[in-house]
Formats: C-alpha cells, sequence, structure tokens
C-alpha cells in the first residue's frame, strides 16, 4: 500500500528532517510511528500527502510514485487518503454534519450520497445523535470523532492519524483507538503518528521508530520504547526493491471517481 | 470537475455578506469610476456629432461689405464658380443676412439694436468638398474687392480649436477614470484578499480533503465578478441618467440631434464588461497572490 524508498527530506540545507528513509507498509495494516520531538514523523506523514515533496529518492502509495505526481493530480491522491490531527481542524461554524458532508461537497459528491454516507459515517463514529451540534458544543474526544469521521466518510484507502489523541485523556483516548481499530477492520490501513506509551504498549500494533530522520526501529508486535527482546524486524532486512507490492488496490486519480452507494450524478 | 450550482452560489453569497464592507466599498469605487467612463464616452458622441454637424453645414463664409458694388458681387461670384472645391454656395441678401444675425445675436440685445439690414454685410455660405481645404480655398477670396475684412471666413480654425479643447477634456476625464479603475481594481483585490483570509480554515479543510484548485478558487472569482458586476449595473444606471441630461443640453442648446439609442445600448454594454473584467482581473490577481493552493 505505501513504499517509501531510501526517501530523504530536508527543509534547511544541510540538516535532514528525514534521511534514508525505507520502508514498505501493507494494505489493512495498523502502523504506529514513534520517536521524539522533531524525529521526523510529522514530515514523513507530509510526503505522503504530496504537502512536502522529497529531496531524494521515491513514495509509492497503492503503486502509483507519487513524488512525480503532476500537481493537478494531488487533489485526488488526498481523496485516498483520510487525515486526522491533535487539533481537530474542524470549522467553527458548521454544524458535525456540515462539517463531514463539507468534505464531499468540496469533491463535488451529490446531495443524495452526501446525505446517505455522513449519516452513516456519523452512526459509526457514534455522533448520529450529535448531527446537529457545533463543535464547540462538544467534548474534545467527540469533536476527534467528527475529524475522523470527515476523514473516513469519503472511505480513503489510508487513514493517516498526527497524535489524534494528544489533546484527550486516556479514557477518551481509548475510545478514539477502539474507533480507529474498528475502521482499520474494514480494511483501511491505518498510520498514526504518537507519543503516547500507553497507547501502543496495549495494543500491541506494528512501531515504526524515527530518530533524528532515521528509521531506528521496524518492529511487528511492539511497545512504544525500545525492546530488543521482542521480534524485531530487523532494519536491515527489509529489501528495497524496484517493483512496487500490493497492485491490488489501485489509486484512483481519476476526476469522477466512483463512489460506493453512487445514485444519481450531476 | 463537478463544480455543483448550488455549492458555488451558497459559497459566493455568504463571502459577499460575511465582507459586506469591504464589498460595498469596491463595488461604489466601481460604480463611480464607470459612471463617468460611461458619461465620458456620451459627451464624446455629442461633441463628435455636432461638430461633424458644423463642419458638414458650412464649409466657407465669404461675407460682403454692405456697400458692396454689383459689379463686386458677381467677381466674387465668379471666383465660386471657378473653385471646384465648392460643391454648393448660397447667396443671402441683406434682409437674408440680417435674419441670420439676429437669430445668431439673440442674446445679445445691445449688439443686435444697432444692426440694419442695410448696414448687415452679405454673404455667400459655401459647401465643400472636404471642409479641411477651407484655409486654401479662403486664400482665393483674399484681397478680393468688395470683400468684408478682405478675407473669407471658415469655421474650420474655431472648429479645429474646440476639438483640441475637447480632446483635452477627453483625456483629462480618461485620465481620471483610468486612475479611478485602477483604485477599483485594487478595492476588488484587497477584497477578496480579504475573503481568502477569512476562509483559511475552511480552504485548508478543502486541501485536505481533495477539492481541486479551481473548486476552490472559483468561489473568490466569482465574488469579485459580483462585485465588478453591481458596481457596472448601479453605473449604468448613472449612465442612463447621464443621457438624460445630455440629451436635454443638445435639444436646448446644440444643433445636432441627441445620440441614438443604438448608441446608448452599445456605451451600456462597454460599461458593464469593463466593470466585469475588472472585478474578474481583482480576484484572480488576489486568488494568485493570496491563496495558496
Ligand atoms: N516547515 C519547516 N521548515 C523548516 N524546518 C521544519 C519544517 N517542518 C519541520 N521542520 C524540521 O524538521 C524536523 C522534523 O520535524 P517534524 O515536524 O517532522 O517532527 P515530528 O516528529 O512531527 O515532531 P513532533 O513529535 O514534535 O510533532 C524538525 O527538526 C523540524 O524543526
Ligand atoms: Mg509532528
Amino acid at each position: 500500500m505505501i513504499r517509501i524508498d531510501n526517501v530523504t527530506k530536508s527543509y534547511i540545507a544541510g540538516i535532514d528532517a528525514l534521511s534514508g528513509l525505507s520502508l514498505e507498509i501493507d494494505r489493512g495494516e495498523f502502523v504506529f510511528l514513534v520517536g521524539a520531538s522533531g524525529s521526523g514523523k510529522t514530515t514523513f506523514l507530509k510526503l505522503l500527502l504530496r504537502e512536502e515533496t522529497p529531496d531524494a529518492g521515491s513514495i509509492w502509495v497503492a503503486g502509483r510514485d507519487i513524488g512525480r505526481l503532476a500537481p493537478a493530480r494531488i487533489p485526488y491522491l488526498r481523496r485516498n487518503l483520510g487525515c486526522v490531527f491533535q487539533d481537530f481542524r474542524l470549522l467553527p461554524n458548521k454544524t458535525v454534519a456540515e462539517n463531514v458532508a463539507f468534505a464531499l461537497e468540496v469533491i463535488g459528491q451529490s446531495r443524495a450520497v452526501i446525505q446517505t454516507q455522513v449519516t452513516q459515517v456519523l452512526d459509526l463514529v457514534g455522533l448520529g445523535q450529535k448531527m446537529d451540534r457545533r463543535p464547540h458544543e462538544l467534548s474534545g474526544g467527540e469533536q476527534q470523532r467528527v475529524a475522523i469521521a470527515r476523514a473516513f466518510v469519503n472511505r480513503p484507502l489510508v487513514l493517516l492519524a498526527d497524535e489524534p489523541t494528544g489533546n484527550l485523556d486516556p479514557a477518551t483516548s481509548s475510545g478514539i483507538m477502539k474507533l480507529l481499530e474498528r475502521i482499520n477492520k474494514t480494511g483501511t490501513t491505518v498510520l498514526m503518528a504518537t507519543h503516547d506509551v500507553g497507547i501502543v504498549d496495549e495494543m500491541r500494533r506494528r512501531v515504526i521508530q524515527l530518530e533524528h530522520g532515521h528509521l531506528v526501529r521496524d518492529q511487528a508486535r511492539g511497545i512504544y520504547g525500545d525492546a530488543s527482546e521482542t521480534q524485531s524486524r530487523s532494519v536491515s532486512s527489509i529489501t528495497v526493491g524496484t517493483v512496487p507490492l500490493d497492485e491490488d488496490a489501485e489509486l484512483d486519480l481519476m476526476p469522477h471517481r466512483p463512489v460506493r452507494a453512487r445514485r444519481g450524478h450531476r | 470537475m463537478a463544480v455543483s450550482f448550488d455549492y458555488v452560489v451558497k459559497e459566493t453569497a455568504a463571502n459577499l455578506w460575511r465582507n459586506r464592507v469591504m464589498a460595498l466599498a469596491a463595488v461604489l469605487t466601481v460604480a463611480v469610476s464607470l459612471s463617468l467612463v460611461g458619461t465620458a464616452l456620451l459627451l464624446r458622441q455629442v461633441v463628435n456629432r455636432q461638430i461633424g454637424q458644423w463642419s458638414n453645414n458650412v464649409s466657407l463664409q465669404i461675407f460682403m461689405n454692405a456697400n458692396a458694388t454689383p459689379q463686386q458681387l458677381s467677381e466674387v461670384k465668379v471666383l465660386i464658380s471657378q473653385e471646384p472645391q465648392i460643391t454648393k454656395c448660397t447667396y443671402l441678401n441683406h434682409q437674408a443676412s440680417y435674419l441670420q444675425a439676429k437669430q445668431v445675436l439673440s442674446g445679445e440685445q445691445t449688439a443686435f439694436q444697432a444692426l440694419t439690414p442695410a448696414i448687415t454685410p452679405t454673404l455667400f455660405r459655401c459647401q465643400l468638398q472636404n471642409a479641411n481645404d477651407a484655409p486654401a480655398v479662403a486664400s482665393i477670396f483674399a484681397g478680393a474687392p468688395g470683400v468684408y475684412g478682405g478675407q473669407a471666413q471658415y469655421p474650420q480654425k474655431s472648429i479645429r480649436t474646440m476639438q483640441r479643447i475637447t480632446n483635452i477634456l477627453q483625456v483629462v476625464l480618461l485620465v481620471i477614470a483610468i486612475v479611478l479603475l485602477i483604485s477599483s481594481l485594487v478595492l476588488i483585490l484587497n477584497a477578496i484578499r480579504m475573503a481568502i483570509f477569512a476562509r483559511r480554515r475552511e480552504v485548508s479543510v478543502m486541501k485536505l480533503v481533495g477539492a481541486t484548485n479551481w473548486f476552490i478558487r472559483i468561489p473568490f472569482i466569482l465574488e469579485g465578478l459580483v462585485q465588478g458586476l453591481i458596481g457596472a449595473i448601479v453605473a449604468a444606471g448613472v449612465v442612463l441618467l447621464s443621457n438624460i441630461g445630455v440629451n436635454y443640453l443638445v435639444r436646448h442648446y446644440l444643433s445636432s440631434s441627441t445620440i441614438p439609442v443604438s448608441q446608448l445600448i452599445v456605451t451600456e454594454v462597454v460599461v458593464v464588461l469593463i466593470g466585469v473584467v475588472v472585478g474578474v482581473l481583482g480576484s484572480i490577481i488576489a486568488v494568485r497572490r493570496f491563496l495558496d493552493v
């Protein structure tokens, strides 16, 4: 699903935010991205979104080299990648339903599609009863659920989450994690950057650790801290081939994406 | 690109309302500058029509001394008939000339009171093939016996002066209009910049969820277009009023006919088009400079 080949990125000449990073994430995986502040986690996510371009190396998402994507195609790439942040990024003057609908509206979905998809996804995140509230009338956890609903409403192939529990207490955080797990179970690949030790240790998913832009650990069922005794995928064992794997889920970069449950069009 | 009509209309209207003070300032400047442009265009048409009429009616006037002898008159007639440039000539005798003077001097009673038919110079009123040749043709009559003041008169000279003055006036009006149009462009640009700033959260979410660049831009460009258009429509109304005023002046003080409706329509269309262009241009510049997509 995602393949990073020897990617280097520096914002300031001489200082690499990411350097020589290579890794592969399969379809349907749940991956934690950990590392100290400034280790390059957000940079990694931005590269996947094509908010930044790598200085060297290539990035493949669902069989596409997104470093070579024409700028006009970038919006279509992003329709395949859902995105959640620590600060929720909801629109304060729109209701919960409107916030989620906005994501479909601005990619030109029909009203009928928007209506069914929004109701469905809000039920999934457990906010079916609070559709008409505004963000300031919700708790942080609820706001993050809305943000997840907005990221997921278009059924992306990958969900990227940058410290989604950073502003939440442990109980609320574990609720959010349950939701992300559920989304992961639908086949969506989830990549989550986090500092939350408790969550990573409890969930025992694949952990990728960065340090000063270098990959220092890639562990199948890892914990937050370094635990060399666990079954670690040796970093050096990652083969860097040239043929991108996992072609089954094609990245759709066409303007008119046939969305499930699409009826009628304008 | 599936830009839904509902969405665009809704967003544009919401933006205009949120940003109404700036939008109003932009609209008013567009209205003022385009009113000026439109009125200047109307005045230009009036002046051109009037000048055209003057130069067609009379190209050359040869005044004869009031006491010119029949001998002198016929000599001048011979000169006239020998000049191929002169296409038509009418002779105004004392009485006819007196009546014309009466008309011309109607505003100045004292000057007119001193005049009697007997002392009014008679005159030949001639048309030329080309009014611009008036100076050359006039020179033929220089010093001819009995010609009043020793030379023929041609209004071309005064028409030229008038044309020069109106040209200068037009340039001044045009410069003012251009300065105002540039200000309206800047105001629209600024209004759109504010709109972009006010909607930066929406824009960032739109980029995140994969809205295309044009989808993000179109409501802002449309907002500029609407501002330009509303300003232009107000200006079109003002130009309509100006037209009434100009026609009143033409009817009462000038001899040319009033501006035909077709010309008025052309003027209005020009005004509206300029408004639309200014609006779209201002917003496109704002979008290119300030909307980071
Ligand atoms: N826009 C930028 N311009 C210059 N330097 C940047 C920029 N963004 C990030 N950096 C630098 O790149 C490095 C990696 O930053 P990044 O945001 O990826 O870290 P992070 O792992 O997400 O940190 P945190 O856990 O605090 O969010 C840091 O040294 C940071 O200062
Ligand atoms: Mg970060």
